[in-house]
């Protein structure tokens, strides 16, 4: 029965690896990306060093920090933009009347990309990160951050997911996405790790997953880890039940509210 | 030995939905809209009842918003019905949507289930994995598919690269994967070329005869539903207005076609019994035929008393035209009882 199931959600995630190989540009745009992103701060960072400014931790830990984050950020798939674009199109009722979970097909096919996307993005980190800062954290670190990182990457595909079915009612969930991404950036420490920011922020910020996702598994190449390991790893699968809670109640309700474009 | 068990049984069928309204002009109504959105119900279904045999292929016709589309995905499982029974193949699809999705195939023609940028083999096989179909089985079947459908030089390439007609084509061998009992089709020809039409006519024609697989087509091509059907249920404001063969369709209210032609005269004068001009340009004349008034040959031989005809198309009337003659009809006959 498992292997059955197993086999069954596999291949949406196959399929989506083979699309995703057939779309390379997008990838290797992130790549891009990434590398610029990363020489526009270690030059910031080591600039504001230089100048004798304050700098609450050492700029190539910085850059090295921001290498995680930006890794586990770029590689969770956009799959809410997929949802979107399947209702619009109104493809949806294909996918709604499949002998399959809905909700886990789609979560296996961006695990799939998922899968893809973190091999490459996270070469890129640790190139550029070295070159940009010419040294490499302990081992040990590493060893971390990369599983961590990973299930961080797959517990923001699934929040992707939650974000995506909302468009069961609003069609565009554009703004919803602007705000969730402000708050990932601020709340989850995108730039620099969250006990650099003021007190406040920094308690608002445990009470949402943002933390989870990325500024407690970057904290790990910093000579500071924000949560111990285990603490971590209790959190992701708190956050993740509350996230498999939340998008099994909220695609029970978007079905029942279901209205296809063009009958 | 068809089963005892109708394919398709509705009973008193209604759906409707909340739409929100335009928004007003001025600005204080503008920001009332966005907190407080007016909304409206709209009726898509109206207490609809049939029933269909198994091995039936039968016509679903209506004019745009009759509900067609509505019940077709209530009937699939997609959407819920607000009240009434339905059953498909003796499961509730709103109830049983997985076990049905094994029994039952589902086309959309202006939506897509291949990925675009893969080639149809890839989204076969899976279907295969998830409809759990054995593969050697899956292997097998998608064999003789490619070979019923005349898939061969196309299953191996990129969606994206195949003619809408040789998409539609893999669409629907797509839905016939897993040996559905039961096919929904809503606007399979849509868009399509005559000769596109015509082959995927003959392709659900064929494959319903040799699959015995019941057939419930949407369309708002006559000749989808002359050349594959066998009944027709015309509904219209979500209620049913007709129910019966094609042929009584036919004989009672396909009694015209449009006729255009291309003459060596700038005009032609075809003052005709039953004949009705719809448009006349200089070479070419658009006709509406009462054919039961006067026969097509009797307007050609007109035509060419005139002038040297260089070329002709001749067309079903509307769709929209018969719901008219069939709504029509059904109103006058209920202000008669």
């Amino acid at each position: 029965m498992t292997a059955r199931l197993i086999t069954k959600y596999a291949a949406f995630s196959r399929i989506a690896i083979a699309q995703a190989r057939r779309e390379r540009g997008e990838l290797y745009g992130r790549v891009v990306f990434f590398a610029v992103i990363l020489g526009v701060f270690s030059s910031l960072w080591r600039a504001v060093a230089e100048a004798g400014m304050p700098v609450a931790a050492d700029p190539r830990d910085l850059v090295w920090y921001l290498a995680v984050t930006e890794w586990i950020l770029l590689s969770a798939p956009p799959i809410h933009i997929e949802i979107q674009e399947a209702i619009r199109r109104g493809d949806v009722v294909y996918r709604l009347g499949r002998p399959v979970s809905y909700v886990i097909a789609e979560f296996a096919a961006g695990l799939g990309l998922l899968a893809i996307r973190a091999p490459v993005l996270g070469l890129t980190a640790f190139l550029c990160a070295f070159a940009f800062t010419g040294r490499i954290p302990p081992v040990s670190a590493l060893a971390i951050v990369a599983p961590f990182g990973l299930a961080a990457a797959a517990l923001m595909t699934a929040l992707y997911l939650w974000i995506g079915l909302l468009a069961f009612w609003l069609q565009d969930i554009s703004p919803i996405y602007w705000v969730w991404q402000k708050l990932m950036f601020v709340l989850g420490g995108l730039m620099l790790p969250l006990d650099l920011y003021p007190g406040f922020i920094q308690r608002a910020a445990v009470l949402t997953p943002f933390p989870v996702l990325l500024a407690a598994p970057a904290s790990f190449v910093l000579r500071t880890g924000l949560v111990p390991p285990g603490v971590l790893a209790r959190s992701l699968v708190i956050w993740s039940c509350v996230t498999a809670l939340g998008v099994s109640w909220i695609f029970r309700r978007a079905t029942s509210a279901l209205t296809i474009n063009g009958g | 030995m068809y089963s005892a068990v109708p394919a398709v049984e509705l009973n008193q069928l209604s759906k409707s939905f909340r739409v929100r309204r335009a928004a007003t002009t001025g600005l204080a109504a503008r920001a009332r809209d966005a907190f407080r959105p007016r909304t409206q119900t709209v009726v898509a279904v109206d207490r609809l009842s049939f029933s269909i045999a198994p091995g039936e292929r039968v016509a679903f016709i209506g004019p745009n918003g009759a509900g067609k589309s509505t019940t077709l995905k209530i009937l699939a499982g997609i959407l819920r019905p607000d009240a009434g029974r339905v059953h498909v193949l003796g499961l509730v699809p709103a109830q049983d949507r997985r076990r049905l999705a094994f029994e039952i195939g589902t086309v959309f023609g202006q939506r897509s289930q291949l990925w675009y940028q893969l080639p149809p083999r890839d989204t076969f096989e899976l279907l295969g994995r998830a409809y759990e179909i054995d593969r050697r089985e899956h292997r097998r079947r998608i064999e003789a598919l490619v070979s019923v459908f005349e898939l061969g030089p196309l299953i191996d390439t990129p969606v994206r690269h195949l003619s809408l007609g040789e998409r539609m084509r893999c669409e629907i061998a797509a839905s016939l994967l897993h040996s559905p009992r039961m096919l929904f089709l809503d606007e399979p020809t849509i868009g399509l070329d005559v000769s596109a039409k015509a082959v995927i006519r003959e392709l659900l024609w064929t494959e319903s005869e040799r699959e015995r697989v019941t057939l419930l087509l949407t369309s708002h091509d006559t000749g989808d539903m002359e050349r594959v059907c066998t009944r027709a249920i015309v509904i219209h404001g979500g209620r049913l207005l007709w129910d019966g063969p094609i042929d009584a369709l036919r004989r009672g209210y396909l009694k015209a076609k449009r006729v255009t032609l291309w003459s060596e005269a700038e005009h032609l004068d075809l003052t005709l019994p039953g004949v009705r001009v719809l448009s006349s340009r200089s070479y070419r004349t658009d006709l509406d035929i009462a054919l039961e008034v006067t026969p097509l040959g009797r307007v050609v031989d007109a035509a060419l008393r005139q002038s040297a005809i260089r070329d002709m198309a001749i067309e079903d009337a509307p769709l929209d035209d018969v719901i008219r003659a069939v709504y029509a009809d059904a109103e006058r006959r209920s202000a008669t009882s």
